[in-house]
């Protein structure tokens, strides 16, 4: 690629996410074979430092086009390029292996919900994501203690599993898991929804953090006042919005 | 950095453990499956989907070695980097590769433990298949995959009959991960199971997996056991494969109609 790291680049200008030409529509088989578009030809492209906050009323798209960023939609058209350890991915055309790699890597994804497996506690689904990128088990549950304190989850939940908890207390569990390491590149899909003032502040704090650390971040955000505190840039997804 | 945290970049890089290429079992007339064709990496699991009479058994069984395909060819890379026709081995070679690299998790424990002899019998027996004779050293590490598996120590000399239906997919599981293999065949690992012993059993499998680097393919008809516990999907229908990608994309964004079907009927819990 052309743009691939060169010595002595600006940090802050090195693009970690390249969309060209993103297309999607839903085709609903079982429904008459109803045609969903979304949206077409989208190109976009986010820097490393840069917390990019998606805008537009609902409806516009924008869940589905974090979706297409990881890889959880598959796109109708298009390309979605991550850096991933010096090498450009394509999220939407290579092997589903290497998507699998880049996400246990390189690219986060916090949606409103926590899916978990049931009966794991809170502290191991924290863990986990450091033990699977190699950090060490000690270590990993040092980290994990201290960012469940930070998003004062109270100790006595630390080692049950989060089926009962409140959404609010679900929600802190899915942010702490990914920002306990925060990955090169965030999706952040309204991560503080269910949270009270004083929780909504550390998560705008964790990721002011992640993104002077060089974290490339995407997200949607419900209310002005988080957007406005975390944005660096927003982008608008109406100007790309197919007539259904 | 550990020993998996140092491993990821080269397993995304090497060559497949296994390809498959047309792959094909008919039962006389009747169509078992189809023209099946897939790679597996090193360290993926791959899930197989779909309805009763889709194929997966089938497939699963001719992959792993129970049943013998009409067609196709099966290529295995062996501890030693070779590839290994597996189909066209004599049988004592198929034997000892599937007894040391491969293991198969069946869906009743009885079909994969010995119900007559102890528990640490049913571990040891795998070690000593693959060569090993210090009594002392089999009980320890016997000992110590009970633990894993969490069944208690102090019940490694109680048969498997006096074992819940939990217990006895434990150590079925104990029983095959022993022996270390590369590859491990899975059908329906928590079919039969309660809910609860279900989740347990899936976290022990993922985490085991994970910890020692294997790879799997786990036929089940269950969406919700495919999603916490593969990296990829292959969905059938009629004994051909009609979609594949990544777990979550498939179960998310299914384009197939029968993958749309097969994935709007879930009950959500």
């Amino acid at each position: 690629m052309a743009n691939s790291s060169r010595h002595g680049e600006c940090e802050a200008m090195r693009a970690m996410i390249e969309v060209q030409g993103l297309c999607k529509r839903f085709v609903l088989h079982n429904q008459g074979g109803a045609q969903l578009p979304v949206f077409e030809d989208v190109s976009f492209s986010v820097a490393a430092g840069e917390a990019v906050v998606l805008t537009g009323p609902s409806g516009t798209g924008k869940s589905t086009f974090l979706r297409l960023l990881y890889g959880n939609y598959k796109a109708s058209s298009g390309a979605v390029r991550v850096r991933h350890e010096g090498q450009w991915i394509d999220i939407a055309g290579d092997a589903p292996r290497l998507v699998i790699e880049v996400r246990r890597r390189t690219l986060g994804y916090v949606s409103q919900f926590l899916r978990v497996i049931p009966r794991v506690t809170t502290l191991d689904i924290v863990k986990d994501t450091m033990i699977s990128r190699g950090v060490d088990e000690s270590e990993a549950d040092q980290r994990a203690r201290a960012i469940l304190g930070r998003l004062n989850l109270p100790e006595t939940l630390w080692k049950l599993a989060p089926a009962t908890f409140s959404g609010g207390e679900q929600q802190r569990v899915n942010i702490a898991r990914t920002f306990v390491d925060p990955a090169p590149i965030l999706l952040l899909d309204e991560p503080t929804a269910s949270l009270d003032q004083r929780n909504r502040d550390v998560v705008v704090d964790l990721i002011g953090e992640a993104r002077h650390k060089g974290t490339a971040i995407v997200g949607i955000f419900h209310d002005d006042e988080t957007r406005e505190r975390i944005a660096t840039r927003s982008f608008d997804l109406i100007p790309f919005k197919q007539a259904a | 950095m550990n020993v998996i945290g140092d491993m990821v970049p080269a397993l995304a890089l090497s060559a497949p453990l296994l390809r498959v290429d047309g792959l094909t079992k008919f039962y006389g007339v009747q169509r078992g499956c189809e023209g099946i064709s897939f790679e597996l990496y090193p360290g993926e699991i791959l899930g197989i989907v779909g309805e009763s009479g889709s194929g997966k058994s089938t497939l699963l069984q001719c992959l792993a070695g129970l049943l013998a395909p009409t067609n196709g060819d099966i290529h295995f890379r062996n501890t030693q980097g070779a590839e290994v026709d597996v189909l066209a081995l004599p049988e004592p070679e198929r034997r000892r590769l599937m007894r040391s690299e491969w293991g198969i998790v069946h869906q009743n424990p009885r079909d994969g433990l010995r119900m007559g002899i102890s528990a640490g019998g049913n571990v040891g027996e795998r070690m000593m298949a693959v060569g090993k004779r210090h009594y002392g050293q089999i009980r320890a590490t016997a000992l110590d995959w009970l633990s894993r598996v969490e069944i208690e120590g102090g019940r490694i000399d109680h048969k498997p009959s006096q074992f819940s239906g939990g217990m006895q997919q434990r150590l079925q599981i104990a029983r095959i991960l022993v022996s270390e293999p590369r590859l491990v065949f899975m059908d329906e690992p928590t079919g039969g199971l309660d809910v609860s012993v279900q989740a347990k059993l899936l976290d022990l499998l993922r985490v085991l997996v994970r910890d020692l680097g294997i790879s799997a393919i786990v036929v089940t008809h269950d969406l919700a056991v495919a999603r916490l516990l593969t990296d990829r999907l292959m969905v059938m229908k009629d004994g051909h494969v009609v979609e594949t990608g990544l777990t979550d994309q498939v179960l998310d964004d299914p384009h197939h109609p029968y993958t749309q079907l097969l994935t709007s009927a879930v009950l959500q819990a």
